[in-house]
Parts: structure tokens; C-alpha cells; sequence
């Protein structure tokens, strides 16, 4: 499924004197498949865009189509439209409130009308999806560790069974291991799985090592709609708008400037090894 | 979705009566209280109304904004002024059916609702023109004395504020739940009241744990840097006179005594 955003623009409190233009004409286009980054400085917009592309948030002027149909219709049945975008927040662990890990993802599904058997099944791959063990299943989600209940948070959307899956800072608040594990298992769900995936984040280095098309906002615009090595070429401008390019790139840039003949469109350790190697081999 | 409800609501701007210490502001209350029910007349209900007017002018907020504050109390200032009307005995001046107006009843209905409407006016203008934290610190100084009683009142004061300073931070939790839960298929519009009250269940337990989590971090905070209450504690800043509060208290005296003495003489 494909969602066009054409013109979009988003103002806060539009009548008072404290309006906050918070997206500013937005053209998007999502595709079948993407892996997007979305990064951009805090106050940059990008929650408020990611919250209208399933319609918790109505645009205050232009359009949102998504396969086809305008989803700012009145007579748009946005549930349908929640259950194929799936919308994980920031800290998802905080919407926690059943019994037991499974009820608690058994919560999506159930809004969706299904009867409890599949209600269950859906909740057991979605949590196998999100790389909760069996035995976990049972315990109280409160009981969890931090990691662990950001994963159950992760399958309560997971169980819907969405296309489209957006997760708003899923590493915020985890130590590096927990946060490669999550990044891990998110990608999977993209390679695996099929889902479109779009990473909202404001670490680089993250973004850079798993998408495949990065989206930078700032002040409510998007800036930048490319492929990693691309758009971080552009450090300058990156930097001017209060973020940074990964460290690779910074590192291939800073040997190329001495002299060494490497590619400055590198973003990941592994391709930076690779290309220092080749350089150093001539 | 949570943004019509306004609490604590001050209106920031500068006058005089924004800078004056609140413990006059919520002595002046006290004394219009007592001035709207001691000039029980036509001379103490001109002088009350007219010093209250007074006030509102020079407190710079916006009649808009007070009489905003009016409208929760319409419905309960109709009810009064009814009963009053058609309920008091005395000498009747109209009558249909079993209905009648009394000459009595006409004055005690207009009493009712000068007085509703301007004790609503002054103590709006109190929340209008005082932070939350300045009010309580005023509240706690001017309640002081019962500390010798073993009253807690540092203790309430600091209850107060904290439990006003969460109102916005719950207010804003409360529609991130809601939203995270919306994404699940939660549906909190629909239904009838049964089922309403059940939906609220996976908004409600969130909104509870993470109330208790933050107040619990505020506590440990707290402790961390060595909140022991009220004993010994200053302020870093304290609330002071000024000249302006006491000729304010001057003029507080003055309208007391005009209309205690309107309620005695006329």
C-alpha cells in the first residue's frame, strides 16, 4: 500500500494566539517496501507527521491518500486505517495495563472484532515476531524488563497485523545493547516480514546502519528525501539544522582532506572498512 | 482534546494588581465576602459592586476571559433566582395558577444573584491575577499561626502546589495514552455507558501507574536534595509588604467599614 501526502500542512491552536505551525507543505510519498528514517532536530515536526499518516491527526490543509482513498473524508473508516498503519510511540511501554503479556497484545486484535482464539494467535506472532519468549507469555508485563516490555509494547501494535509499521523512537532509553537488539529485530520485521518501515529517530548512526531512504525535517519542512550516503553528504546543512552526520562519514571525510583517496558516501563501519582497505591497497 | 479544560487559570499580564502580595489579594476576598453580606442594602450593594467593578478594571484582564469563568455558575444562578421567586411568601404581585410572585420574593431573588455573581467576579479575579504557587505560598503564610495548633500547613501548601503543577503534565499523558491506544483500535467515543466505563480501563491503569512512577520520582528527588518539610525551611522568595499592599490594606479597611456601616445605618 502506498501513502501520498500532497501539500499537507498542520497548525496547533489555529485560532488562538499561540499557533504553532507545526508542518509546513509537506509532498511525500510512501511506498510498498520502504525502510524510511525519519530524523530531524527535537520540535522539527516529525511526530505530529507521523501521527497523520494514521489519522490520529488531521491535516489543517491539504491531502493524505492512502491507497487510493482521501483519508480526511468523513465517511473514511479510520480504524481500518489504524489497523494497517501501525503506530508504536515514544516510551510504548507506558500504554501497558493488562493482566498478562498476551491479554495485553490480545488488546488490538480484540478491537478489531476477532473472535478470543484468534485473538490469541495473532497476539503468539506477533510476540514471537517481536522476539518474546513463550514462557514470558503468562508473566505480568509490569514485571518485565525495561527491553523486554518495549518488545511487548512493540507486538500490541505488531498483532494488528499492519503494512505499514511506524515506531517513534524505539531505542530512546535503552542501553546499547537493548537498543541494537530492538533495531535488530525491527529490521528483521522489514527484510522477513515485508513490512514498510519507518524509523523516527534523531540518532544517526542508528538511522544510517539499517534504512534505505532517509526524510529530514526541520521546522516543519522536509528538507532532504534521499538515500543515506546522499543526504549526508550534505553535513553542512545537516549540522546548521542542529544535526549530524554519522561518525563514518565524518571519518572518510576527515581522511579524504589529508590526502587518502576514499569515497566520503560512506555511513557504516562496515562499508568504511571496506573502502579504506581498497584505498589503502593502491 | 483536553485543551478546553482550564484549571488554576491565570491570565498573564501586568497590573497592579498581578504584582500585589497575595496574601492581601486573598484578604481581599475574605473582606468582600464579608462586605457583600454585612452592606445587606441598596447602599452596601452599590459600594461592593462598584469596588469589585473597580478592581476588575485595573486588573487589566479582559471582561471576556471573567465572564468565561461566569458560565459554569448560569444554570445554578437561574435555579436560585426561580426558587426564589416563586417560593418566598409575602405580598403578592402576580399570580397564574399556583405560581406566584411575591414583592419580597423580587428582593430576595435580585440579594441572591448580586451576591452569586460578585463573590464568582472577586474570587475569579483572585485566580485570574495570582499564580497557583503564589497563591498557596500566600495561603501558607497567612494560615501560618495555626502551626502553633500542629496544623501542617507547610505540608498542605506544598500538597497544593505539586497537585496543581501535575494538572497540565496528567493532562498531556493522558491524551499520549489515549492516542497510543487509538492506534490499537481503542475506540473511546462510541458505545453506550457501560461500555464507555469499560473502555477507560486501558487509559485509566496507564494513566494511573505512570501517575504513581512520577510521583514517586518526585519524591526520591525531593529527598535527594534534603526535603524535610517545613521545620526551618526559608523561602528564596519570601513574601514581603510593600508600601502598595498596605495602602491596598488601607483601602480594604475602608470598603469593610463603608459597608458595615451601610448594613447598620440604612
Amino acid at each position: 500500500m502506498s501513502i501520498v501526502l500532497t501539500n499537507v500542512s498542520h497548525i496547533y491552536d489555529s485560532n488562538s494566539e499561540m499557533s504553532v505551525k507545526a508542518l509546513d507543505n509537506i509532498d511525500l510519498t510512501i511506498n510498498d517496501g520502504d525502510f524510511i528514517g525519519l530524523i530531524g532536530h527535537t520540535g522539527s515536526g516529525k511526530s505530529t507527521l507521523i501521527q497523520h499518516l494514521n489519522g490520529l491527526l488531521k491535516p489543517t490543509s491539504g491531502e493524505i491518500i492512502v491507497d487510493g482513498e482521501n483519508i480526511c473524508e468523513k465517511k473514511y473508516p479510520l480504524k481500518t486505517l489504524r489497523q494497517k498503519v501501525g503506530l508504536v510511540f515514544q516510551y510504548p511501554e507506558h500504554q501497558l495495563f493488562e493482566m498478562t503479556v498476551l491479554d495485553d497484545v490480545c488488546f488490538g486484535p480484540k478491537n478489531l472484532g476477532l473472535s478470543s482464539e484468534e485473538c490469541r494467535e495473532r497476539a503468539k506472532k506477533a510476540l514471537e515476531m517481536a522476539g518474546i519468549a513463550e514462557e514470558l507469555y503468562g508473566s505480568s508485563p509490569f514485571e518485565l524488563s525495561g527491553g523486554q516490555k518495549r518488545r511487548v509494547a512493540i507486538a500490541g501494535v505488531l498483532a494488528m497485523e499492519p503494512k505499514v509499521l511506524i515506531l517513534d523512537e524505539p531505542t530512546a532509553g535503552l542501553d546499547p545493547r537493548g537498543r541494537d537488539e530492538i533495531l535488530d529485530s525491527i529490521s528483521k520485521l522489514h527484510d522477513e516480514y515485508g513490512l514498510t518501515v519507518i524509523l523516527v529517530s534523531h540518532s544517526m548512526e542508528d538511522v544510517a546502519n539499517y534504512v534505505s531512504r532517509i526524510l529530514v525535517m526541520n521546522k516543519g519542512k522536509l528538507i532532504f528525501d534521499d538515500i543515506p550516503s546522499k543526504v549526508f553528504m550534505h553535513i553542512e546543512e545537516l549540522e546548521s539544522v542542529g544535526l549530524a552526520a554519522p561518525q563514518m562519514t565524518y571519518i572518510m571525510n576527515r581522511l579524504k582532506s589529508i590526502g587518502m583517496d576514499v569515497n566520503t558516501d560512506i555511513t557504516t563501519i562496515g562499508e568504511a572498512t571496506a573502502e579504506i582497505l581498497r584505498a589503502l591497497k593502491c | 482534546m483536553l485543551k478546553d479544560i482550564t484549571l488554576g487559570q491565570y491570565y498573564h499580564t501586568e497590573s497592579l494588581l498581578h504584582r500585589m502580595d497575595p496574601r492581601v489579594k486573598l484578604l481581599g476576598i475574605v473582606a468582600i465576602i464579608i462586605g457583600i453580606f454585612a452592606g445587606n442594602n441598596l447602599i452596601g450593594g452599590l459600594i461592593t459592586g462598584s469596588f469589585v467593578m473597580i478592581l476588575i478594571a485595573m486588573s487589566r484582564v479582559p471582561l471576556r476571559f471573567m465572564l468565561k469563568g461566569m458560565k459554569a455558575i448560569v444554570i445554578f444562578l437561574i435555579i436560585t433566582v426561580i426558587f426564589n421567586l416563586f417560593l418566598t411568601p409575602g405580598t403578592v404581585i402576580w399570580s397564574f395558577m399556583r405560581f406566584k410572585i411575591t414583592m419580597e420574593g423580587v428582593r430576595l431573588a435580585i440579594q441572591m444573584a448580586f451576591r452569586l455573581i460578585f463573590l464568582i467576579l472577586a474570587s475569579g479575579l483572585l485566580t485570574l491575577t495570582t499564580t497557583p504557587n503564589n497563591l498557596t505560598d500566600g495561603l501558607e503564610s497567612l494560615l501560618g499561626g495555626l502551626k502553633k495548633f500542629r496544623v501542617p500547613v507547610h505540608e498542605v501548601a506544598m500538597m497544593m502546589s505539586i497537585a496543581l503543577r501535575f494538572i497540565p503534565i496528567l493532562m498531556d499523558e493522558t491524551d499520549k495514552i489515549m492516542k497510543a491506544q487509538m492506534a490499537r483500535g481503542a475506540d473511546f467515543e462510541s458505545g453506550g455507558i457501560l461500555k464507555r466505563a469499560k473502555s477507560m480501563v486501558p487509559l485509566l491503569v496507564p494513566l494511573f501507574i505512570s501517575a504513581f512512577r512520577r510521583a514517586n520520582d518526585l519524591a526520591m528527588a525531593m529527598e535527594a536534595r534534603c526535603y524535610r518539610g517545613g521545620v526551618g525551611r526559608t523561602k528564596m522568595k519570601p513574601l514581603i509588604y510593600k508600601k502598595r499592599d498596605y495602602i491596598s490594606l488601607c483601602v480594604l479597611a475602608l470598603y469593610l467599614t463603608a459597608c458595615i456601616l451601610a448594613g447598620i445605618y440604612w
